[in-house]
């Protein structure tokens, strides 16, 4: 980047706007970072601004969940030098997404008596729409992810991202294994780092909130919830909490209980 | 896609936000005044069915799946839930959890007031589009904003791991307890901030709001002693006293077709209001001798049926909330505890004063623990029909006005009620 401000626009879709507040909060250094940047466009921090851009950086937080939205992005991306996606939500689906392991009528017959106005697609990430740079992950999106990218815009170098196991950090935490010493079910070895492994050590087994990371072995992990005695449903529900409809935890979303039945 | 002007066609004059900044979620105004007026809050904010999929997950799965449906107040979605859950399944919690809980929701009360208060409503009042243009002028406001919302912040995280989506919430009670010493900086830090709480009353009492008054029953819930959060009686400034566990007798959700949110009224329609100046219309008694006498300082006394007065009420709330979180604190010392949940089959409902107001949560559990049915109400779906109410009355009253000063005062009104889109869009 020049010595312009990198021009910013924040882009919403279905979330709960907590990867927003992340940033605008962004390590209590709301002034200094956001007056290095031009955010242009950002309708839940100030009214006004240019939807259409260009924008030096689009950062796209929420599952896209309807097809206005898909729309939009691939005018986003044709506008913007970077795109990156923000949070679990956009980054692998998220919660939203947990609305696909039913069957969409079902889903939706549950909530609204008249279905006529719902015009809701199936929950994907923003990268099954488009091309993206990068991905801050997270729910909420990390410090230290975002920290990486904030400086990496300034300095005009490619931010590098966390994509090792939640076990790295928590080994450096130094915290006893759940999964082996007390037989929780983790899921530290396939998701991506970021939080510091704030579960286990507060007592817990990790649930996956970071979604997957790339190199992932979520058929490994699977068995080995089986063996502790983890019903196939119960292994399921592990792997479709976040990041249902991505490849990387594919193989331990398998509805085995309907396998055996077929 | 914003117009920052209000259009005149012919004699029909339109207010139009298109896409409603500075609140949290997605929504359109439309005001017309063409004879009668005509208001629509259209929360276009897209469904995200929480209530379709919850179906089929696990017991204790429930508070971290709709922590996620707000990120200003995912500690009083979390909470509710777990609450409901408990109350379905037949767990029990300990008074030290009880305790924690109130300490979570207390401070995140707090700063989800700040955040409204100083990054989503101040900028109206001096002609800003945002925080960062405030910077210059307000520095000092800023400031203060980002210092308090540090401290609050800071107490949910060490309760709850981290402040936004906690992770140590389950049924039965916590995973960790934090250390002892961890409570006593915090401790410090909180009294730190007492001073700055008191002045956020002045700033917010500097706001210039019209002289407007729009009357109707105002909802909150009550116990016999202390400032009721998580749990109570839903009791009303017109006498209604209703147990929460009879919530579906009384309360009932409506659907409109050009919104996503649905309107949850009581009775024949009553217009009713959650929220912080609701909570101070009915139980102002129970606030601390300090924030009354701020109250009396700035001249706020209830009854109030001001909205515009929401803002006001949340600023004694900062007070009242900083200064409840210091008396626990000192009052109570915490002990690691075993958690322990052993779920049955049931179904039930548990409420809680969010931020914005009555928030509800019900579920029915199977033997197995898995969540047969769910329901959420959120504050905004309860506000709705006044906030729609109390526009068409203030377009009314003040239709001389030139369309972009009303524009203006419609907006303001609206983010006086502090809407959560999101939330109510569950």
């Amino acid at each position: 980047m020049n010595d312009r401000k990198p021009r910013i626009g924040v882009f919403k879709y279905s979330c709960c706007a907590g990867c927003e507040f992340q940033l605008i909060f962004f390590q209590k250094h709301v002034l200094e970072t956001l007056k290095a940047v031009d955010i242009v466009y950002c309708p839940m921090l100030q009214s006004g601004g240019v939807e259409d851009g260009p924008f030096d950086v689009a950062l796209i937080e929420g599952t896209v969940t309807e097809d206005w939205q898909a729309a939009q992005l691939r005018k986003v991306r044709s506008v913007s030098k970077w795109v990156i996606p923000i949070g679990s939500c956009a980054v692998c689906g998220g919660v939203p997404a947990i609305k696909n392991t039913h069957e969409e009528y079902l889903v939706q017959n549950r909530v609204y008596a008249d279905t006529a106005k719902v015009h809701s697609i199936r929950a994907h990430s923003v990268d099954q729409y488009i091309p993206v740079d990068g991905y801050i992950k997270g729910c909420p999106m990390g410090q230290r992810d975002l920290t990486e990218f904030v400086t990496s815009l300034l300095l005009g170098k490619r931010p590098d991202f966390l994509c090792s196991a939640v076990c790295v950090e928590c080994k450096l935490e130094g915290n006893i294994c759940v999964l082996v010493a007390y037989g929780w079910p983790c899921m530290g070895p396939v998701t991506n780092a970021g939080c510091g492994a704030l579960c286990p050590s507060h007592d817990r087994a990790c649930y996956g909130c970071w979604g997957p990371m790339p190199s992932a072995n979520p058929r490994a992990l699977a068995n080995r919830f089986s063996k502790l005695g983890l019903t196939p449903e119960d292994v399921y529900r592990r792997f479709t909490e976040f990041g249902e409809p991505t490849k990387e935890w594919k193989a331990g979303q398998v509805r085995k209980w309907e396998v055996a039945q077929r | 896609m914003e117009s920052r002007t209000g259009e005149e066609v012919g004699s029909r004059t339109k207010v139009e936000v298109n896409y409603f900044a500075r609140v949290e979620g997605e929504t359109a105004l439309v005001v017309e005044l063409d004879g009668e007026a005509f208001v629509q809050l259209r929360i276009f904010e897209p469904p995200r069915f929480f209530e379709g999929f919850l179906v089929g997950r696990k017991y204790d799965e429930v508070g971290d799946i709709v922590s996620r449906i707000c990120g200003i107040c995912p500690v009083s979605h979390m909470i509710t839930a777990i609450q409901a859950v408990e109350r379905a399944t037949g767990i029990e919690v300990s008074d030290q959890t009880v305790t924690l809980r109130r300490l979570l929701c207390l401070s995140q009360i707090v700063a989800s007031h700040l955040v409204h208060l100083y990054m989503l409503a101040m900028p109206d009042y001096y002609g800003c589009p945002g925080i960062v243009d405030m910077q210059e002028r307000f520095g000092d406001r800023v400031q203060r904003l980002i210092r308090m919302k540090d401290v609050v912040n800071e107490l949910t995280g060490i309760i709850g791991g981290r402040a936004l989506h906690p992770v140590t919430v389950l049924p039965g009670g916590f995973t960790a307890i934090p250390k002892q010493q961890a409570f006593d900086d915090i401790l410090e830090k909180l009294r730190s901030i007492q001073p700055g709480a008191a002045q956020v009353v002045h700033d917010v009492a500097d706001f210039k709001v019209p002289d407007f008054h729009a009357a109707c029953e105002h909802l909150a819930l009550d116990v016999e002693h202390g400032y009721a959060i998580n749990g109570g009686t839903i009791v009303s400034d017109k006498g209604l006293a209703v147990e929460i566990d009879q919530y579906d007798e009384h309360f009932h959700e409506t659907e409109v077709p050009y919104a996503f949110a649905k309107k949850s009224v009581v009775g024949d329609q009553t217009m009713i209001r959650v929220g912080a100046l609701a909570r101070l219309n009915t139980k102002f008694d129970k606030l601390q001798d300090r924030t009354k006498s701020l109250a009396e300082e700035i001249g706020f006394s209830p009854p109030d049926d001001n909205p515009f007065h929401n803002n006001l009420a949340q600023s004694l709330e900062v007070v009242d909330g900083i200064e409840q979180c210091i008396q626990i604190l000192e009052a109570v010392s915490f002990e690691d505890e075993e958690l322990f949940a052993r779920p049955e089959a049931g179904e039930g409902g548990a409420m809680t004063e969010a931020p914005r107001g009555l928030l509800y949560h019900w579920y029915k559990i199977d033997p197995l623990g898995v969540v047969e049915e769910a329901n959420i109400v959120t504050p905004t779906s309860h506000n709705f029909l006044v906030i729609e109410r109390d526009l068409k009355e203030l377009v009314v009253q003040r239709r001389d006005l030139d369309p972009p000063t009303l524009r203006l005062l419609c907006e303001q009104l609206v983010r006086a009620y502090d809407p959560c889109f999101s939330c109510s869009v569950h």
